[in-house]
């Protein structure tokens, strides 16, 4: 009876060494990073940065978009007492999010040098780096294949349409930004059109791509990366930017977003990981790796699957604004979804 | 003709010998006490009898057939129409008094106008007709021991076995539910095996008193001869 | 937590719950809760009450080894079941192989909905019933039974007293059937069925809005509590006191000619439920040199899971007992809010109460528990106490009041008495609670991916993590590792179990 009480106790006496143990760990060097990219993709980054630095990383990594209870919310929900140095999204809408809410912290990294200025947050709070497009992904059995997102609405392709979940991702980023670009007019239409002509909604961009490299769809408003992952595994479709022709939008790109937190732990060292982060170098590994983003820098190296920044009609957007759009269509889309 | 025969039975549980080599003859209404102290193997003849264990070795035939030899059991309990009261009476505590005795007659395939009859006809004997939808748990020892006797008796068994079904009630009850039985076996005249380690409701009960001790019989007497052995044991103390 | 969803914007409103209520989309999030949670409740019912018989009562070969297959899926996380069942039904999966890629599309069409939330759901709580019928069945004094058989073929027996004897226990399995049902999380939104836990959390992500995200979960909370209310109401006086396994010969019944057809159906429903869908695990994983890939990258996580699963199972015993002996004795006038509390914090959905967590311990002055992994103990304890307690106020209605009076007159005081009396004869109930909670905190998600500390991630939200994007047999030989993890360590407390007791026999 007594071993009981022993295991018992010695139980409750190890407990607290680990959590004495990680409290003290905290003091000492370290930087606390909250990541919406996908770990299989901004891991090797960090590993390298500690490797480079010396610097110890603590991740926090997120799930799948729909499913994800979100890092997001938990830097929100630490607003008062933030755990996290620094932020890195994978879009720029939440690292906007995060500027609103007074949660982000200004920093002017000297890596942002050579970064396009719409790619960057004017008052400093947030850099963009290392983007994906917004890109068609059509099936090669496709005889007129869409060169406009329009295409959509195209008759022609009735039914044979797919689109990720419209509440969720990059798929809402890029609403809210033709709703800002094409105005709100156009933009419902746009969308009416799309539910008319039959389009199928599926939960994310993967799985969009999915049915298009199955043949169950013609195309798909989907990321440059899932686009890229679909082409290297010999699916028989093909990448197109859209609109790119001269009256028309353009590609909307979105980029990676790197943020300091505000009132973190580490402030130095959150400094140090964002430089490392915005540098050329990182944006080449991005580029050759299965993530295929495309560098913002100009002249990077990357492989022939990524087109390069210079190289594409890029959407004009105010990524502060569309943040802001995001939220007033939200009722539209979740009616357009039917919730 | 005998109508229960046990031949050479021998039993083990866990390699500790609990029955060896039992033989014993029961006649057609007889009422035989099986007397003896806590683990001499009592119970476990009841046990074979209703069929809920094998023999080892040997075998049990009732009424000419064997129902069971050499570690096999040849015919299952509800085959060989046995009555049984258990020692802590396993009344049906789901089932009202009604229910509980007519369990065995929905069983057996009797339509229903004969249950009910043989129900009401049953319980009007043990005095308990009046208490049809009460459970259980609502009667006292004495009427719990009833019930039990009933739902036994309902199926007009070849045999009614009994694990000292009194042993828990105090003395007068006691007294009194040993008159009722044996008022039951004049009336009916079941063959009756009750096992007790109390030797003056032995010799109340059983005509033939078998005594048992470490799984064997040590012998067989008739009734009448067992109270003078009492006393002679009592003054030696 | 509640009080957040009371306000928008910092002022009183309710307007989270009207907008709850008024939507359409409200009711039919709830309809489809209650109707995943019924359908898998009644499923699990119907198809674990006659195996829990099939195996406890009868000479079914490999008896043993179906109960250790059957359970198994109870100590895997469901979403990897949902997972396994995806792969299998992709378009290159095994059912593809088989029945051809078209089948495999209409299957896998079926899979995400509905009808592939039941059967991931079932096939996960099966073993529940399943286990609680043979525990129940084993408690029946055998002497009803036998008085039975004398009149009564084995199938009149088994219907006319046996079921009616354990009917209470079983109807206690298919209520915490129902509520894991109800506030599972991770199945649906894999396999695309929008419930109400799921709700909690799209509000969470797309706006970011707590006071919503906590009103959705407060229909599921009210759920619970009519639930709850319905289970003690109907069975009060129902349960018969668990009466301690005897050394009685254990009465099997001979299947005798059904026998043959009765092995093979149920083979046929474990190679279904079980095999099927671990076999497309490890086919998919692929050779050994996915497993090393996969322990490489896991390992970490993987050591941090089994060590905050066993500091969790251990408090969650210690906790439980103290309630669960709360409960038991009525000893002080809150023991019916303690019982209650505990058990509608065990429906809430994780992510809720994570986001409680957070809003309580977030704060520089508690820094020591929310910094740290304590938080995620701190989680657990909210959540599952309500496991540990009951199975203490089980245990205990074994115990016989005397037993501590006998002590007390004694001169023990209470705490002589508890650890002296009580406890020993509790011990095994104790270990068991420890196991049931282990498996519960090791495979835990929706707490732990909202609290864990910052580089301290466990290996079910690793796995998560890596569903994103990692290649899928990574993620297979991922899942198998997990389900080794949890295993493993079961089988070799069992073992040890085991031998002690036989010890102690001699």
């Amino acid at each position: 009876m007594r071993k009981f009480w022993i295991a018992v106790a010695a139980a409750l006496v190890i407990a607290a060494m680990i959590g004495l143990a990680s409290c003290s760990s905290k003091r000492r060097e370290g930087v606390v990073v909250y990541v919406s990219e996908d770990q299989v993709f901004s891991e090797p980054i960090l590993r390298d940065f500690e490797r480079d630095t010396g610097i110890r990383v603590k991740p926090v990594f997120d799930t799948e978009e729909a499913k994800s209870t979100g890092v997001m919310n938990r830097l929100l929900a630490e607003k008062n007492n933030p755990q996290a140095d620094v932020y890195w999204a994978n879009e720029p809408i939440r690292a906007e999010v995060l500027k609103q809410e007074n949660v982000a912290a200004v920093y002017q990294s000297p890596s942002a040098e050579g970064i396009p200025a719409n790619f960057k947050d004017p008052q400093k709070y947030w850099t963009g780096f290392s983007a994906r497009a917004r890109v068609l992904l059509v099936n090669n059995s496709v005889a007129n294949k869409p060169k406009s997102i329009s295409a959509y609405g195209d008759p022609a392709f009735n039914g044979k349409t797919v689109i990720a979940n419209p509440l969720f991702g990059t798929t809402t980023t890029e609403i809210a930004a033709l709703f800002i670009v094409w105005g709100d007019e156009k933009a419902k239409t746009f969308l009416t059109e799309m539910k008319r002509n039959n389009v199928k909604t599926a939960t994310s961009n993967g799985e969009s791509a999915d049915f298009v490299a199955a043949g169950d769809s013609a195309f798909s408003l989907v990321d440059s990366d899932d686009a890229a992952n679909r082409i290297k595994q010999g699916k028989a479709v093909e990448m197109i930017y859209p609109d790119q022709g001269d009256n028309e939008v353009g590609c909307f790109i979105v980029p990676n977003a790197v943020v300091l937190i505000k009132s973190g732990p580490h402030p130095e060292a959150g400094k140090k990981l964002i430089d490392y982060l915005l540098s050329a170098e990182t944006e080449r590994k991005l580029a050759a790796s299965d993530a295929a983003q495309i560098p913002l820098h100009q002249g990077v190296e990357t492989p022939a699957i990524v087109r390069k920044i210079e190289k594409i009609k890029t959407m004009q957007s105010d990524y502060a604004a569309v943040a802001r759009k995001m939220r007033e269509i939200e009722p539209l889309l979740k009616q357009w979804v039917g919730l | 003709m005998a109508l229960i025969v046990f031949d050479s039975v021998s039993k083990a549980y866990s390699g500790k010998a609990v029955l060896h080599d039992f033989s014993l003859s029961i006649e057609h209404g007889q009422r035989m006490a099986i007397l003896g102290p806590s683990g001499c193997g009592k119970t476990t003849v009841l046990r074979l009898l209703a069929g809920f264990i094998a023999p080892d070795t040997g075998s049990i035939s009732i009424d000419d057939e064997i129902v069971a030899n050499n570690g096999k059991i040849l015919q299952q309990p509800e085959q060989r129409h046995i009555g049984m009261v258990f020692q802590d009476l396993a009344l049906w505590p789901h089932l009202t008094v009604a229910e509980n005795v007519e369990f065995g007659l929905k069983a057996q395939g009797i339509p229903k106008s004969e249950r009910t009859e043989r129900i009401k006809e049953i319980l009007e004997l043990v005095e308990m007709h009046s208490y049809l939808r009460a459970r259980p748990a609502q009667l006292s020892g004495g009427q719990q021991q009833r019930v039990a006797l009933a739902r036994a008796l309902v199926l007009q068994p070849k045999a009614l076995l009994m694990d000292e079904p009194l042993s828990n009630l105090d003395d007068e009850l006691n007294q009194h539910l040993r008159g009722e039985l044996l008022r039951l076996h004049a009336q009916l005249g079941f063959t009756l095996l009750y096992v007790t380690h109390d030797r003056a409701e032995a010799s109340e009960i059983g005509t033939r008193i078998v005594r048992m001790r470490h799984g064997s019989i040590e012998r067989i007497v008739a009734s009448g001869e067992e109270p003078r052995r009492q006393m002679e044991i009592k003054r030696s103390f | 937590m509640f009080a957040r969803s009371l306000t928008v914007n910092g002022a009183f409103s309710l307007e989270n719950y009207q907008h709850l209520l008024a939507t359409g989309r409200s009711w039919q999030l709830l309809t489809n809760s209650l109707g995943l949670a019924l359908t898998t409740a009644v499923i699990c019912t119907i198809v674990g009450l006659p195996l829990g018989l099939l195996f406890a009562k009868t000479d079914l070969p490999l008896r043993r080894v179906f109960v250790l297959l059957f359970a198994l899926p109870l100590v895997i996380p469901p979403y990897i079941t949902a997972v396994s069942w995806a792969e299998m039904l992709a378009p290159h999966g095994l059912a593809s192989g088989f029945f051809g890629e078209a089948t495999a599309r209409k299957l896998s069409g079926l899979l995400f909905g509905l009808p592939g939330c039941v059967l991931v759901l079932t096939t996960t709580f099966v073993p529940a019933v399943m286990l609680a019928t043979m525990t129940f069945v084993r408690t029946i004094n055998p002497r009803l039974e036998e008085a039975a058989r004398l009149s009564a073929r084995p199938l009149r027996v088994l219907s006319g007293i046996t079921i009616p004897l354990i009917w209470p226990g079983v109807l206690l399995a298919t209520t915490l059937v129902f509520l894991l049902a109800l506030g599972e999380f991770g199945v649906p939104t894999f396999l695309r069925y929008s419930v109400f836990a799921v709700e909690s959390f799209t509000q969470f992500t797309v706006s970011y809005n707590f006071g919503a995200a906590t009103a959705a979960a407060v229909p599921l909370a009210l759920l619970t509590f009519v639930i709850l209310g319905i289970e003690w109401f109907v069975l009060r006086d129902k349960i018969q006191p668990l009466r301690p396994a005897g050394d009685d010969d254990a009465y099997l019944v001979p299947l005798r000619s059904y026998r043959v057809s009765l092995f093979v159906l149920v083979s046929i429903l474990c190679a279904l439920l079980v095999i099927t869908p671990l076999m497309s695990l490890l086919l998919q994983a692929g050779s050994m040199q996915s497993y090393v890939r996969a322990l490489h990258v896991v390992i970490d996580s993987l050591i941090r899971s089994l060590f905050i699963a066993a500091v969790g199972a251990t408090a969650l015993t210690v906790l439980g007992f103290f309630i669960g002996y709360l409960v038991h004795t009525r000893a002080l006038p809150i023991w019916r809010a303690a019982d209650a509390g505990t058990v509608l914090l065990f429906a809430l959905p994780g992510t809720v109460i994570g986001m409680g967590l957070i809003a309580f311990w977030n704060h520089a002055a508690t820094n020591l528990i929310y910094a740290t992994p304590l938080i995620i103990v701190f989680g657990y304890l909210a959540q599952y106490t309500a496991l540990t307690g009951r199975v203490t106020v089980g245990s205990l209605s074994l115990v016989p009041a005397s037993m501590e009076e006998a002590a007390a007159s004694a001169g023990a005081n209470w705490m002589r008495r508890l650890g002296l009396i009580v406890l020993p004869l509790i011990r095994n109930a104790l270990v068991v609670g420890w196991l049931i909670a282990y498996i519960f905190c090791l495979r835990d998600t929706g707490i732990t991916m909202l609290v864990y500390p910052p580089g301290y991630d466990t290996l079910p939200v690793r796995i998560f993590t890596l569903m994103a994007n990692g290649a899928p047999p990574l993620i297979a030989a991922t899942c198998v590792l997990m389900i080794a993890a949890t295993v493993l360590p079961l089988l070799g407390i069992a073992a040890l179990m085991r031998t002690q007791r036989r010890r102690s026999w001699r």
